[in-house]
């Protein structure tokens, strides 16, 4: 099969003694700003287009959150790429201000282990950049990767997936939404109870309570499972970018690669047109549905009074991607990996899981207080506890606390070197050298492209993004033969 | 709801189903994590407000 690159932006939560959400964005922009490692402050956004839609038009204006708008009367910030911040690490990641959020988008990555290391290492950026701006400024910065503030207010963990424009529009729909419905079962984050919906002790997903429609190009307010942003990030006549913001932001690095590679699953079936076909009447319904239902137990409705389990749809697409796909390595194990889990969860229930899923180690760790000490479910410090399992900082955070005990299965050590160099030679290594080795003739980069300042011209270099790049260019003694070597003219 | 608020606001805590009354496989009883203590030391120092103190921005 086609190997699909990949890569994960995560928006992380701030908190600022002293400050609140109304000055969140100045502190995420300034924060970004005191990164102490090396990084080049030069983003492209010639290319951004987030209201253009995949189904063909563009919308009029994005839907914001009335709450949020409120925070911003009468403020004025200067130019957005101030306030956004972008910054370009040498290993081809972005770090900026997203709404207030520090994001780390990852570099791209073919591989689940390299994109889930990356992913880790994104923790480490946004942690250095946060000590060193409360080393300057005298505050304490906690960063949470999560996805909900408990009160309303929710950040995403975006997965984005190189797919031929070739694959229509309605096919992907049809081949992903089933996959995006179920998969929080073995990677949701897990959260203490609920912010719309029925009410409940506890659910597997983090963003269950945040979508209200099935499809639709919006991400800060009513939000779809399927998002619809067309901003392919290369050559928009080739490809299209499947912009996946269902899902949970995850601690642990084997539920990130599991999360991706069963989309990528997904998508690998959708091109060849053998997708399982699952016709879910209310895909939102069923999405939070699933969040409150750790058991397997509840049927899955299906259009014409029909009914199927979530384990029905997982094997589905695992029997179809074994019998039409020919899948590497990594997908055939996570294949085996889901199975197992399911295995386990259906003979021996949810606690079973919590090596290896997310919210069943989030969980186990608030039972110990529920069960053990008879803390109330209403009792807030249970939500406490599911913020501080996200406390990316090693000497604090929660879900740290289980890597030191020995509680998490292939925990993976973090990894700071991720964070100058790349595992694998796609696109995001040849921007990362160029940010690193040529930052003088770099005028501006982004996901797509490179534009040199050679003097007398500017020259941009298209980086196609399904292409591996030859190793020897980070040797490469003069920009002329990094562009060269690239493919472009010097 | 209008479209003026927050789509999401936070819910007044309804009873909801008891965990262990889902139906379905049971698990065996949660026993407090193994290999020491640094689990129990760390929620020990947790701010028991920290998350009714918690406010973000929307992101996306």
């Amino acid at each position: 099969m086609r190997r699909i690159l990949a890569g994960i932006e995560t928006e992380y939560g701030l908190q600022v003694s002293g400050r609140g959400a109304a000055e969140q964005i100045d502190d995420a922009a300034a924060l970004v700003r005191s990164y102490p490692g090396e990084c080049l402050p030069v983003w492209d956004y010639r290319y951004e287009s987030p209201r253009a839609d995949l189904r063909g038009f563009q919308q009029a204006r994005l839907n914001y959150d009335p709450e949020d708008a409120k925070f911003d009367v009468g403020r004025s910030r200067g130019p957005d790429s101030e306030v956004r911040s972008d910054r370009i690490l040498p290993n081809g990641a972005r770090l900026y201000n997203d709404h207030g959020h520090p994001e780390y988008s990852t570099p791209e990555c073919w591989s689940l282990e390299a994109l889930a290391k990356h992913d880790q290492a994104g923790e480490l950026a946004v942690l250095a950049a946060a000590r060193s701006y409360a080393a300057r400024e005298g505050v304490e910065v906690r960063i949470y990767k999560n996805n909900t503030d408990f009160h309303g207010a929710s950040y995403g963990t975006h997965e984005n997936y190189l797919v031929p424009r070739s694959l229509a529009y309605e096919q992907l729909l049809r081949a992903v939404t089933p996959m995006l419905v179920v998969r929080q079962l073995l990677t949701g984050a897990g959260k203490v109870g609920s912010e719309s919906g029925a009410a409940c002790n506890f659910q597997l997903s983090q963003r269950a309570d945040f979508f209200t429609e099935l499809a639709n190009v919006d991400t800060l307010y009513r939000r779809p499972i399927f998002n619809t942003r067309d901003e392919p990030h290369s050559r928009p006549s080739d490809w299209i970018r499947l912009h996946v913001i269902s899902g949970d932001a995850n601690m642990m690095p084997a539920c990130t690669a599991r999360k991706v590679a069963l989309v990528k699953l997904a998508v690998a079936l959708a091109e060849i047109g053998e997708a399982p076909v699952w016709h879910l009447p209310d895909p939102v319904r069923t999405f939070q549905q699933i969040s409150r239902d750790p058991t397997l137990a509840q049927p899955i409705e299906l259009t014409g009074r029909n009914w199927t389990t979530v384990r029905e749809i997982f094997e589905s697409y695992f029997a179809a991607a074994e019998a039409r796909l020919d899948l590497d390595a990594e997908l055939c194990s996570s294949i085996s990996e889901c199975r197992s889990l399911l295995d386990s969860l259906e003979q021996e229930g949810w606690y079973a899981l919590k090596r290896d899923v997310e919210w069943a180690a989030k969980r186990a760790i608030i039972e110990t207080v529920v069960e053990g000490e008879g803390m109330e479910w209403s009792d807030p410090t249970l939500q406490a506890y599911d913020l501080e399992y996200s406390n990316v900082d090693p000497e604090e955070g929660l879900y740290h606390a289980l890597v030191h005990m020995g509680e998490v299965q292939n925990p993976q050590e973090l990894d700071a070197s991720l964070l100058e160099r790349h595992i694998e030679r796609t696109r995001a290594y040849v921007r990362g050298v160029a940010v690193s080795k040529f930052r003088d003739q770099v005028q501006t980069a982004c996901w797509r492209s490179i534009t040199f300042d050679k003097g007398a011209e500017v020259l941009e270099l298209e980086l196609p993004p399904d292409m591996e790049y030859p190793e020897h260019l980070q040797d490469a003694p003069d920009v002329e033969s990094f562009i060269k070597a690239i493919g472009g003219t010097a | 709801m209008s479209d003026g608020d927050r789509l999401t606001r936070p819910l007044t805590r309804e009873p909801g189903p008891k965990l262990g009354d889902e139906g379905g496989p049971k698990g065996p009883g949660v026993r407090k994590p193994e290999g020491g203590n640094e689990l129990l030391r760390r929620m020990k120092k947790v701010d028991p407000d920290q998350a009714k103190k918690y406010r973000q921005r929307s992101g996306q």
